[in-house]
């Protein structure tokens, strides 16, 4: 057989008809078989990059993707993650002085361009007539379609690695598709098992179309590939070793099936009598039985009535209604099952009466109390949990998540998620009840909850169908939202008419994200515990629950979560990163303060501590410190706008050193009215006049929309146009460059990426 | 401007989906007497059962209009934290009672308004009516909007007759889907008592979802 792979000189690439590019990846290589290569590949590369003044390039959105990198906190990463961030830091500072001595052009590519991806790929077919090309890079992907893109346009477009040497090594057509397919059997598995996310789906989707049509073309087969594990070293676990993250038991548990169809309607279940308390059962477990007395009547639910066991367990007698064929099929898988994971109060017996007909089940005792009745409300917070900072909420998440990963590993699906079957304790354990109404093996959850059913799912009988993935995510979502904002919904608004269902739907998520304006955030410090939410998961949120957001509708899995809300945890206890005292309070009164510089005190008036934090002015490039906390403003006759009662003006005026406020439209603090322009003040006045970098006119590819402009047709549920045109502004595409009519980003003062590249390529 | 601040926080800051409940009472001068003095007693004890209710605690919202010869509003909406206990009502003059129903209307119109201004989540308002008569003035506005809102599926409404000598068929008026209720003698205790558990196990609904009301604790209080 030949050799999988072939060797080339990368210093051809450096010649001035042709280009050498490296993506993000190469710079984070830890393999130790190929340390050392970038090193040597820009030895022997730079008499030729100077003679010819063809540095090799690093484009803008790679470096960005480094230093996004190199800025996570390693600790509690593998070994490997953590020294892969490492070499994400030193390769900014090899690349700084790199750039400054002419051997690498990292000004190319602005942030304009979402994806690093695409960028290579735009790039490659755009300039392969012109130049040849080669891109360094590891993801078997863009290198499958790079070389598709060779084929159709009959150029030479390289994509491959650097070995030890700093030579350059490029597949063949038969090796890359066979790491094509590994790559794709690899995601496919995690998908087909549940612990996919994201990127695993969006791999699967974009893998299965391009390795047809490599094969076809290139008439390679997929019976020559051996599934195997990858032959140099696996990061990834090959599909038959993975593992179910959370609580994995000595022995592996099975998954229930992923792909069981919907079993037929529900029925109830004959009877002769229902046991009450006092009254003996008899229990069957996967390998024992035996008979107990049901104790004390703890409770009465909607479903059933449950009573003491022994000093671990619990006993759920169901009522004539919810005796049903499906709960008892249920529950015997899931006893059969043996699963056992702290915090999952799954039955661990079938309980039949003395007539041996089933009538509930056993299973462990859950403690502390309902989410409903402890943390979902100030009140019930600060009388339950009294001490607790936000890094004890975050914990709640991190609990709750663990257990729902475990269960999505099991392809069960909580379904009915909801504040009344989550319990906590004041260890900060949580416990998820009402395992009868799971979804598992085509047995749908027969129940749900308005505010936590998925857009797709309102309006359907929950027993009706079964809840794909998306309709639970949706509710892991509004869940955690719903921890962290103790109780709040995250739809919630002003102007609504108490319709939830509408609310949902609609997809209007209101709380302030980036540089868009809402004003239809709900009035009181809710849009200050919104503010200090750790970035990452704040973006999650916001992309989760905004229907203009990226994952509406590919939401985040549990172990994406479970990811952001362990770095949110590392954020609160790091002091540096995590710069504002405020942001580990439950209850903050003020937005997160703007920098690490801003100024932040304690009140003057009422001594809170930190209560006051500088707020940035753009206009004077200095902060403003407000005089008071916001509690203190509100306490405060409002600003003499409508009715005013002369004794008030009087003593006001004979007060010094008052100047009048008012408050700032969009971010809805207090300012000078002075400072005000068009009800904004100086900060929210240049965000609503900056250019969204992030839209792009489809003609010039420019950004060449405000973020005011974006707000008026958002509020108006209208489509955000896509071009100059469509709002009736000249485009620079259109042959007469006219100067924004509003205020210019700092992208606009630069010529466009296309245009720099144009010179760079013409020589210039 | 300081009470109205906090009431203001008190409204904003907890997130519970409220129920605003108003109650339409007849104090008109043929309540006078045992009748009056049982009502207050009943609406001081559904206001100890809501506070007592967990749940209920936090999202019923109260507020009392009396009609009379006019119609006026005894307390406005507020949360139970907040609410005092009435020590009495005066019975006295006519019974206006389109006037009382208007007036109950307005304000949950009001309320339901600050709820929307201020993003607080709410279910659809509940109108209690009670009178031991017959209107005396035009009740014909005050049907209509109440029927309209009732299959809008906008607010959900109980009249209530006290005594013999209460006119059902205009209570039945203002209720499109449900017969009225006449009062078993002056049961307000076991009224009230029932709705403080109806208005609880709203509050452990979600808005949007149907509760189905418990008709057999009717029984307690109601000639059926």
């Amino acid at each position: 057989m030949s050799s999988p792979v072939v060797l080339l000189d990368p210093v051809e690439f450096l010649q001035p008809n042709r280009r050498l590019f490296i993506d993000t990846n190469v710079f984070m290589d830890t393999e130790p078989r190929r340390a050392g290569g970038l090193k040597r590949l820009f030895e022997r590369g730079q008499t030729t990059i100077l003679a010819n003044n063809n540095p090799i390039v690093v484009p803008t959105k790679v470096v960005g993707e480094l230093t996004k990198q190199s800025q996570i906190d390693p600790s509690g990463e593998s070994e490997e993650r953590a020294q892969a961030i490492k070499k994400a830091g030193a390769a900014l500072t090899f690349l700084k002085s790199a750039s400054r001595v002419g051997l690498v052009r990292k000004d190319l590519g602005d942030d304009t361009n979402p994806y690093a991806d695409d960028l290579f790929l735009q790039l490659f077919e755009r300039f392969a007539g012109t130049y040849e090309m080669c891109l360094l890079t590891h993801d078997i992907t863009i290198k499958l379609r790079i070389r598709l893109l060779a084929h159709r346009l009959a150029k030479r477009l390289l994509v491959g690695v650097l070995t030890k040497d700093g030579d350059l090594e490029v597949d063949t057509d038969d090796s890359l598709f066979d790491r094509g397919h590994r790559k794709y059997a690899r995601h496919a598995a995690r998908v087909a098992d549940g612990t996919g996310n994201f990127k695993d789906e969006s791999e699967v989707a974009a893998l299965k179309p391009l390795l047809d049509e490599f094969g076809k073309i290139f008439g390679l087969k997929t019976s020559a590939v051996k599934l195997g594990p990858r032959t140099t070293r696996s990061s990834a676990p090959s599909p038959s070793t993975a593992r179910w993250p959370a609580a994995t038991p000595a022995a592996p548990v099975n998954p229930f099936s992923a792909r069981a169809r919907l079993k037929p309607s529900d029925t109830p279940l004959a009877f002769s009598a229902l046991p009450s308390e006092g009254e003996r059962v008899e229990w069957a477990s996967a390998d024992k039985t035996g008979t107990l007395v049901l104790g004390a009547l703890l409770g009465e639910g909607g479903e059933g009535t449950v009573y003491d066991g022994d000093r671990s367990t619990v006993v759920k007698i169901f009522d004539r209604d919810h005796l049903t064929r499906h709960r008892k099929e249920k529950i015997e898988l899931l006893v059969g099952r043996n699963l056992r994971a702290k915090g999952l109060c799954i039955p661990t017996a079938v309980v039949r009466n003395s007539a041996g007909e089933f009538v509930g089940y056993v299973m462990p005792k859950a403690s502390g109390r309902e989410f409903q009745r402890t943390i979902f409300n100030k009140r019930k917070f600060e009388r339950e949990f009294p001490t607790w900072k936000k890094t004890d909420l975050v914990d709640i998440c991190i609990s709750f998540l663990e257990k729902v990963q475990y269960l999505h590993s099991m392809n069960v699906i909580l379904g009915d998620i909801n504040p009344k079957n989550l319990m906590v304790d004041e260890k900060k354990n949580v416990f998820i009840i009402d395992a009868d109404s799971w979804q598992l093996e085509g047995y749908p959850c027969p129940v749900g909850t308005p505010m936590f059913t998925s857009p797709a799912m309102l309006g359907k009988a929950y027993s009706d169908d079964l809840r794909a993935m998306e309709d639970e995510l949706f509710a892991v979502a509004t869940m955690l939202f719903m921890i962290v904002m103790t109780g709040q919904f995250p739809y919630i608004r002003t102007g609504t008419d108490g319709d939830m269902v509408q609310l949902i739907k609609e997809g209007n998520f209101a709380f302030q994200y980036e540089n868009r304006n809402n004003k239809d955030q709900p009035e009181g410090d809710w849009k200050y515990m919104w503010s200090h939410i750790h970035k990452p998961v704040k973006d999650l949120f916001w992309h989760s629950f905004h229907r203009e957001g990226k994952r509406y509708k590919k939401r985040p899995t549990a172990t994406e979560w479970l990811e952001a809300f362990k770095a949110y945890k590392s954020y609160l206890r790091n002091g540096r990163m995590c710069f504002d005292p405020m942001s580990n309070d439950v209850y903050p009164i003020r937005n997160k303060a703007f920098k690490q510089d801003a100024p932040i005190q304690d009140c003057p008036t009422c001594g809170r501590k930190d209560a006051i934090a500088g707020i940035w002015n753009d206009d004077n490039e200095e902060y403003f410190v407000p005089r008071q906390c916001n509690k203190c403003r509100d306490q405060q006759p409002a600003p003499l706008s409508t009715a005013r009662p002369p004794s008030t003006t009087r003593t006001a005026a004979s007060r010094p050193t008052s100047q009048p406020t008012a408050t700032c439209k969009d971010c809805h603090t207090s300012f000078p009215t002075a400072q005000l322009k068009y009800g904004r003040c100086p900060a929210c006045t240049t965000k609503a006049n900056t250019l969204d970098p992030n839209r792009l006119c489809t003609d010039c590819r420019q950004p060449f929309i405000t973020y005011d402009h974006i707000a008026w047709f958002t509020a108006k549920y209208l489509d955000i146009p896509k071009s100059h045109s469509a709002i009736k502004q000249v485009c620079p595409a259109a042959g007469r460059p006219t100067p924004s009519p509003t205020a210019k980003s700092r992208s606009q003062s630069q010529p466009g990426f296309w245009t720099r590249l144009w010179k760079w390529f013409a020589g210039n | 401007m300081a009470r109205l601040n906090i009431g203001a926080d008190d409204l904003v800051d907890n997130p519970t989906p409220r129920v605003p409940v108003s109650l339409c009472l007849d104090t008109s001068s043929s309540m006078s007497g045992s009748p009056i003095q049982e009502l207050v007693r009943g609406v001081n004890l559904f206001y100890d059962a809501i506070d007592e209710d967990d749940d209920a605690h936090d999202s019923a919202e109260i507020n009392i209009v009396e009609f009379n010869s006019s119609a006026g509003l005894v307390h406005d909406f507020a949360s139970i934290e907040r609410l005092q206990r009435i020590s009495s009502l005066a019975a006295s003059g006519t019974t206006a009672m389109g006037a009382g129903v208007n007036l109950a209307l307005d304000t949950l119109e009001t309320r339901k308004a600050t709820y929307s201004g201020s993003g607080v989540l709410y279910y659809q308002p509940w109108l209690v009516l009670m009178t031991d008569g017959a209107p005396t003035d035009n009740i014909d506005t005050a049907v209509m909007r109440v029927v309209d809102m009732v299959e809008a599926k906008k607010l959900t409404v109980f009249p209530i007759g006290i005594g013999s000598g209460a006119d059902m068929k205009t209570l039945a008026r203002f209720s499109p889907n449900r017969p009225p209720l006449r009062l078993d003698g002056l049961k307000f205790k076991e009224f009230f008592e029932w709705l403080s558990r109806s208005v609880a196990r709203v509050s452990r609904s979600t808005p949007g979802d149907t509760v189905k009301l418990d008709l057999e604790g009717l029984a307690g209080w109601a000639e059926l």
